[in-house]
């Protein structure tokens, strides 16, 4: 007898129409359903919540006279939370471009990166107004610290503080390409592989193309090497750039290179594994993951004036003497910006 | 005296698979003689087409050509996505392909286009290879599988014909992935649960089969040389394509192990995966098809991702329905003998050639 009333609910799902004509027909998901009253409460749990936290900041701000919680902050982490869901929702429903890139996706970890660039390394920035609005650019950076949290910065700043927020797209070393889950991530966040045939489409198509002449051999240098500056590859980014007419916007980072203070390389063990470098750090490998978390150090960007290199025809490409003037040109604008921003800052963590 | 409408005489070879089929179908119409040949039996009888059983790995091609006087030759037989052994595929690739290159070559012959079926596996698939692959970059590939190794020595001997005949206009046609449920890609897709390789959602670039039969009967008709990739525009992320065919990906693939994984997909799904299309579904492949769209005014009237949709519908097999291909042969036969005695009634030339 019950098995009877089982086959029959399966088989014919309780359907509920509602009021609208242009509604979707709602077939409960089968199994127990929660009394209404439970069924409401969870619906309405989050908004509690919310109320609860804001009535506990405002008792603890009238208590102590300071904000303990910002609700601004919290309310970023809740749109996060309910981003992710509404992105969980849309199914195949999307488009990525040639590269993998999926803006909408990338927009939805604004709020985390947003908070590591406003809270933890209170990043100051400087010479916005040199990056165009529109129109292709190639953004030129020195590159440090063991991981390339200055590329996730000089992206969040671009949405930070300038007027018209763009996404830059940054070249990636064809190692870290081909690496499970790294990969997918830096591709679907608009990453793409550091070929001059990737940078000239990006530019082609009137992106604006972060790039780091200086390679792993910058992330990979010891703390004692800290902002000196390497050797800017072969200026084959000057070349790109004189292709497809854009500008070269040089971009001083000062910070980064604080945040895993590489005490010694292991080659052997690199090599071992596969990668560039191995780093040693007072914390990793010694405290495992916990030694992946990198240091508060206070972080200042400059975007300087662009060098315009699209005033050259794009014959002068093929120019070794001009194209390595060029890259001098960016790489002494980089370091000089590196040395004046250091002076700006008080000390490393402060 | 007229100048004879070009082409007039045309030979396709590799007839017997769908694809074939509707070159032979699409190509029908716009010419006066269609003949096609294959190992096997057709899978689609075409009244207007003359079928013979010739097998490209024996030198018999260059015969029919001469015989026939063929002005154009459409070489479709080239394996790209088969269950078959790699040296098998080779025979036929190369080999097969260096007897129509034979067979077309000559200052006296009569052979003024050579349109020759390639694929996008040409390029291989590798996370240092540029994000999208221009015609002029197969040249990077170092051959990693045994088919690209195959693509790439054909297309080369092609090239060298065309430099030593420059009066016989050679195309290439790189076609893209396709998925209708003849390839191994829509095999892979069409199961309820895909094993995927862990951490990796590639870019897929998909061609319907209608395109590609389109993209070969225009190069078949058309003057264009050189190298064309012919894909739908757009991306799928493996993802999405998964999505929209209603299955879940199970991502316990390791990466790199590329023949153990076709390994583990063959014993769990019973889907023979190739080589290149493992490194596909790791790194994933996409090429520029803006010189198709320049030099033949034409693209492919499908996106990768209305590919993918048309095959969720079931829709992209309406191309052949319910192929039997002794059947066909038979009934092809039928309709040759019925057509050149219609012909012979009316006082037209005899066919001189057919079974």
């Amino acid at each position: 007898m019950s098995r009877d009333t089982v086959a029959v609910y399966t088989d014919a799902p309780r359907v509920r129409r509602r009021h609208s004509r242009d509604a979707k027909v709602v077939t409960p998901a089968p199994g127990l359903r929660m009394p209404r009253a439970v069924r409401r409460l969870r619906r309405n749990a989050p908004m509690y919540a919310i109320q609860g936290l804001s009535d506990l900041s405002t008792r603890l701000r009238e208590l102590t006279g300071r904000e303990i919680i910002d609700m601004n902050r919290v309310m970023e982490l809740v749109q996060f939370a309910y981003q992710q869901q509404q992105l969980a929702k849309r199914g195949a429903n999307y488009v990525v471009d040639d590269f993998g890139f999926d803006a909408e996706w990338t927009e939805s970890f604004l709020p985390i990166f947003k908070a590591l660039y406003r809270d933890y390394w209170r990043v100051e920035t400087s010479g916005m107004e040199h990056v165009p609005s529109s129109g292709r650019t190639l953004l030129v950076a020195n590159h440090a610290g063991v991981l390339p949290w200055d590329g996730t910065m000089i992206k969040t700043a671009l949405f930070v503080e300038h007027p018209h927020p763009r996404h830059a797209r940054a070249l990636v070393a064809s190692l870290f390409m081909g690496m499970p889950f790294l990969s997918w991530f830096l591709r679907r966040t608009g990453q793409t592989v550091g070929h001059p045939d990737d940078t000239r489409r990006l530019l082609e198509r009137d992106q604006l193309v972060l790039v780091f002449p200086e390679g792993v051999r910058g992330t990979g240098k010891l703390y004692a090497d800290r902002y000196k500056l390497r050797r800017f590859g072969r200026g084959g980014f000057v070349s790109t750039a004189i292709r497809a007419g854009a500008p070269i916007v040089p971009v001083s980072v000062v910070g980064a290179e604080e945040i895993y203070p590489m005490i010694a390389d292991v080659p052997a063990l690199a090599k071992l594994m596969g990668l560039p470098y191995f780093p040693v750090t007072p914390f990793w490998p010694w405290l495992g993951p916990l030694g992946m978390i990198p240091l508060p150090s206070k972080w200042r960007i400059q975007f300087h004036e662009p060098v315009h290199v699209e005033v050259h025809p794009p014959e002068a490409a093929d120019d070794q003497n001009l194209v390595m003037a060029l890259s001098d040109e960016v790489r002494d604008t980089i370091q000089q910006g590196v040395y004046d921003n250091l002076k700006l800052r008080r000390g490393v963590f402060i | 005296m007229v100048t004879p409408p070009f082409p007039s005489r045309v030979l396709i070879t590799g007839v017997s698979n769908p694809l074939g089929a509707e070159v032979a179908r699409r190509l029908a119409p716009q010419v006066p003689w269609l003949f096609g040949c294959d190992v096997d039996d057709p899978v689609s009888a075409n009244e207007d087409m003359d079928f013979v059983h010739a097998d490209m790995r024996q030198s018999v091609i260059g015969k029919l050509v001469r015989r026939l006087r063929i002005d154009t030759v459409v070489h479709l037989a080239v394996i790209v996505d088969s269950g078959r052994g790699d040296r098998a595929t080779h025979e036929t690739n190369v080999i097969g392909t260096m007897n129509v290159l034979a067979g077309c070559a000559g200052p006296a012959s009569s052979v003024k286009r050579l349109v020759v079926k390639s694929s996008q596996a040409v390029y291989g698939a590798r996370p240092e290879y540029p994000s999208v692959l221009a015609e002029e970059m197969a040249s990077l590939s170092r051959g990693e599988s045994s088919i690209t190794r195959d693509l790439i020595e054909l297309e080369q001997l092609s090239h060298d014909f065309a430099l030593r005949n420059p009066e016989c206009r050679v195309a290439r046609m790189r076609l893209g992935y396709r998925v209708t449920r003849e390839t191994s890609l829509g095999r892979y897709l069409s199961q309820p649960l895909i094993p995927t390789f862990a951490g990796f959602d590639p870019r897929l670039q998909l061609l319907a089969e209608e395109d590609a039969a389109e993209a070969i009967a225009l190069a078949a008709l058309g003057k264009q040389e050189g190298a064309f990739n012919v894909a739908g525009d757009g991306v799928v992320l493996l993802s999405q394509a998964i999505t929209i065919m209603g299955a879940r990906s199970v991502p316990v693939l390791p990466p790199y192990a590329g023949w153990a994984s076709r390994m583990a997909i063959r014993s769990t799904t019973g889907v023979r995966l190739p080589s290149h299309l493992a490194e596909v579904l790791m790194f994933g492949s996409v090429v520029d098809c803006a010189r198709l769209h320049q030099e033949f005014a034409w693209k492919p009237a499908h996106s990768s991702r209305a590919a993918i949709d048309l095959f969720a519908q079931g829709k992209s097999e309406d191309v052949i329905e319910a192929p039997s291909p002794p059947q066909e042969y038979e009934l092809q036969r039928y309709l040759q003998r019925r057509k050149r005695e219609r012909r012979h009634g009316a006082g037209h030339a005899a066919l001189t050639a057919g079974p």
